[in-house]
């Protein structure tokens, strides 16, 4: 796996108001630990973590950050997003060797259409959207790729048949699902039944809840 | 429709609307997804009224999940009632949302689809809201990014 590299400040401005205060600036607000490295907070150009972030390694990309002289070899951890705008408000970058096992999260892909489920106008559910791992930074897969071609309604393909390349170990049971094939639904729609005589229906505070207070 | 089975106290306060999300601002379960870009409440009819617009709309397959739930009891005092005697009695359930929640997620179905569907549901709610992609559905499919 290629290390990208980012070029980061060092911050001396710590909190909230002064966190802002860097963001309005295009920058994001970090912090680089691990390995004995006494926590450096740190910021980064948002536009240079974007392309980061963005090759095909994804999340996992092997970083090479300078801050000021030194190089660190990092993996970014913990992005924390704005709930809107999605935009990286705060990212972690871990310390890491290269002789080192790691956890990471890879996401799972599915290759090909499942003919078999869409013909019986089934549906083809994805369980699992991401698998942890354990791996030497730079064995880490960028995904896994799982083949649907061949799924029927009522199968399901299993961890266990996903190709693991060398050196990944998984945390997962490996019978767990990682895609089903699911029979087709069909929404019913319900013909209102009139009734003379049947009572209103109750009140919303009337149906559900009692009063802990009013029960004693 | 959407209540709880049984609550502690069956009256609440209104609260405060102002943040954003303090949770489930991502795709979790589906690929496709409605985000709310404003605070509001949103009923237990408008929440089945835009379930069942996505479902009619996507007809068979698909599968929907609805992540919000109407746990706030809202009260009502009787029409030409005089101030006071305490306040009114419970009437309605509501999801508190705030911006960046996702409320609702779809799978099973193509983008054009579920795009369709989702706007639909957007139509039979109180605020503001956009229909969101999970990340890696783009790359599975190979398709442009909205």
């Amino acid at each position: 796996m290629d290390e990208i590299s980012l070029v980061a400040e060092p911050r001396n401005d710590k909190g909230s108001p002064a966190t802002r205060r860097l963001r309005v600036t295009g920058r994001v607000p970090g912090v680089l630990y691990g390995h004995g490295v006494k926590p450096i907070p740190v910021s980064v150009d948002e536009r240079a973590l974007h392309g980061a972030l963005s090759t095909g390694a994804g999340a996992n990309a092997l970083i090479d950050l300078t801050v000021g002289k030194t190089h660190h070899l990092a993996l970014a951890r913990e992005l924390q997003r704005h709930p809107v705008r999605q935009t990286v408000a705060h990212v972690d970058f871990i310390v890491v060797r290269r002789d080192e096992i790691v956890a990471a999260e890879v996401p799972v892909t599915l290759l090909g259409e499942a003919v078999a489920v869409s013909r019986a106008g089934g549906t083809v559910e994805q369980l699992l959207l991401s698998v942890d791992v354990h791996a030497k930074p730079a064995d880490i897969p960028r995904s896994f790729e799982v083949d649907i071609s061949d799924l029927d309604i009522g199968d399901s393909i299993r961890l266990s048949s996903v190709v693991i390349p060398p050196g990944v170990t998984l945390d997962l049971d490996p019978e767990s699902p990682v895609v089903v094939g699911h029979a087709a639904r069909v929404e019913v729609v319900e013909e209102p039944v009139e009734e003379e005589g049947a009572p209103a229906p109750a009140e919303p505070g009337a149906e559900a809840p009692t009063d802990e207070a009013a029960g004693s | 429709m959407l209540m709880p089975k049984k609550v502690k106290h069956r009256k609440q306060h209104r609260g405060r609307r102002t943040g954003l999300a303090k949770g489930a601002y991502t795709i979790d379960f589906g690929d496709y997804g409605i985000k709310a870009l404003e605070a509001g409440w949103i009923t237990a009819r408008q929440i089945e009224a835009a379930r069942i617009a996505m479902t009619r709309h996507v007809r068979r397959g698909g599968k929907v999940w609805i992540r919000v739930f109407p746990d706030k009891p809202v009260t009502q005092k009787p029409a030409e009632t005089r101030m006071g005697s305490g306040k009114g009695n419970p009437e309605h359930w509501v999801a508190v949302v705030r911006p960046g929640k996702i409320m609702f997620e779809i799978a099973g179905v193509d983008e054009q689809l579920a795009r369709e569907a989702m706007e639909r549901a957007i139509q039979k709610l109180p605020i503001k809201a956009e229909v969101v992609i999970r990340p890696g559905v783009l790359a599975e499919a190979g398709g442009a990014a909205k």
